[in-house]
């Protein structure tokens, strides 16, 4: 008796596993899907992911941040980066050449963190990168130009450090 | 009154008027009967490829994805564009292969499934030929893709195809007998065998058999669903374990014959369901006064039951084999005779029309 019982209880509770596994699809089949169709539809990326490294160009000034103080070149553990600078007549140093090879370059982001002139910065929405020959990957500072958008400027809390570090680097080798 | 009766009977004066333009006596029915094949046919094929999107669609937003969406609006050209590289692409055959058994299996495959929908009622009285042993018929003529099955098996000479062939008459076999059974209690409910005066019984009944015989339909939807070799009754074609199984060795036109014929399979196996269980052509209940054609009924009962076989593929997981053949000969058939003597006794008891 007590085996004709566990026979039919077995057979019920069987499609009622079913059932339960037959809801979950069902649902799922009418969820809107995941799926982000990539080349047409692009998803917002973090705005602190590690995309590509720019150099910030100053459209008032018409001029680069960058006062090539090498503070990036001493930082960066592959020594990707070279950079040249020349003293401007009026005492400021300025960046003339910028060159950044992107095939040693790990994205570790010490040559931002190092960065005291808010010149360097990771851009998130510049993730395709891929280049058909090597030497695509060795970008001058033509390549690595990019102007803020306006609604990506520092907030005013985070400006105000900013230039603080700014003479604690008497070190500006020459 | 009925809009697809109509549609049917004017497409008839056309054709009769066609006939006379075109100087043909209609002295014989042969002509209708090409007209009424190339129609089931087309429409058939056109519908199966529907199906075959339909299941990638269904398959892929079940797991999250969007599916086929690059070819035409909403990808619904894919299917033809597979069918067009299928039918262009080079027939490689093995060289030890059985001939004649080889180039025969495909086509009794097709022409097997296809038969059953001779006797399918779309609409009230719309049916190529209303056979009065039409459920007779359609498990007698379904049950010969076992055949061809087992002849593509053998006359590839490979041993996952054998394996395959082999693997399919063991459980089509099995599961032909609750297929039958499970039919047996809305038979001696009805008296009838032919599908149409199944439909007509329900709608004098007031309810669709799928209410008085929940336990027949659920049988015959799982027999079903192994009769046409389907997930997760696929184990003659268990990709992980035989490659392809029965079909490993085709390729081209004939693996498409075979393709084309498993979907028909599900159609008439649905198609079936759907007469005996869900009231054929009949409106869904409380919607009777909707002027909607019996014919759309019929094809929205039919896609429902072909979602749910849809649904059952990539939902379960595979059975094995001795795992099918418990299930088959120790809970589907006992359950089925008990129904059918629970049946019986209830219909003795209060007579025709329980």
């Amino acid at each position: 008796m007590i085996t004709i019982f566990n026979y039919f209880a077995g057979i019920l509770k069987g499609l009622w596993n079913l059932l339960v596994g037959l809801s979950v699809t069902i649902k799922y089949c009418f969820k809107p899907v995941n799926t982000v169709q990539y080349p047409e539809v692009r998803m917002p990326l973090p705005a602190r992911s590690r995309s590509m490294i720019k150099l910030i160009y100053d459209g008032e000034k018409d001029q680069f941040n960058c006062v090539a103080c090498m503070m990036c070149a001493k930082a960066c553990p592959n020594s990707c980066i070279k950079l040249e600078g020349v003293r401007m007549p009026d005492g400021k140093r300025r960046m003339t050449t910028f060159k950044l090879d992107f095939s040693t370059c790990i994205f570790c982001g010490y040559c931002v963190e190092a960065c005291g002139f808010d010149a360097l910065t990771f851009v998130s929405e510049e993730y395709e990168n891929t280049v058909y020959r090597r030497g695509g990957l060795l970008q001058d500072e033509q390549a690595m130009k990019w102007v803020r958008p306006p609604h990506l400027a520092p907030k005013p809390e985070e400006v105000a450090p900013a230039p603080a570090p700014a003479p604690a680097v008497p070190g500006v080798s020459s | 009154m009925n809009l697809f009766s109509n549609l049917i009977a004017k497409a008839g004066e056309t054709l009769h008027w066609l006939y006379i333009y075109l100087g043909v006596a209609r002295i014989t029915d042969l002509l209708d009967n090409v007209v009424v094949v190339v129609a089931m046919f087309g429409g058939t094929s056109l519908f199966v490829m529907f199906l075959v999107w339909m299941e990638r669609k269904v398959s892929a937003h079940m797991q999250s994805r969007i599916g086929p969406n690059r070819v035409g609006p909403l990808g619904l050209l894919q299917t033809l564009a597979d069918a067009i590289k299928l039918t262009i692409k080079e027939d490689i055959k093995p060289v030890n292969r059985d001939k004649i058994p080889y180039f025969i299996a495909p086509i009794v495959a097709f022409v097997a499934t296809f038969m059953g929908l001779v006797v399918i009622p779309f609409d009230n009285g719309v049916v190529v030929q209303d056979l009065n042993v039409g459920l007779l018929y359609i498990v007698a003529i379904t049950s010969f893709t076992v055949i061809a099955i087992l002849t593509a098996g053998w006359s590839s000479n490979n041993r996952f195809a054998l394996l395959g062939g082999f693997r399919s008459a063991a459980q089509i076999v099995s599961y032909e007998v609750p297929l039958v059974l499970s039919l047996v209690p809305v038979i001696m409910t009805t008296g009838t065998l032919s599908l149409n005066s199944i439909v007509l019984f329900q709608k004098t009944l007031g309810m669709w058999f799928v209410v008085p015989q929940i336990i027949a339909f659920l049988i015959f939807i799982t027999s079903a669903t192994a009769e046409a070799n389907r997930a997760p009754f696929d184990i003659p074609e268990a990709e992980s374990e035989l490659i392809g199984g029965f079909h490993t060795e085709y390729s081209g036109v004939k693996f498409a014959m075979f393709f084309l014929g498993e979907y028909i399979a599900i159609v008439v196996s649905s198609a079936v369901a759907v007469s005996v269980f869900l009231g054929g052509w009949l409106p869904f209940p409380y919607l009777s006064a909707w002027p909607v054609p019996g014919f759309v009924w019929f094809m929205l009962k039919l896609l429902l039951m072909i979602f749910l076989i849809m649904a059952f593929r990539w939902t379960f997981p595979r059975l094995r084999v001795d795992q099918l053949m418990d299930f088959g000969w120790k809970v589907l058939i006992p359950i089925a005779i008990l129904n059918i003597l629970i049946t019986g006794a209830l219909l003795l008891f209060f007579g025709k029309g329980a």
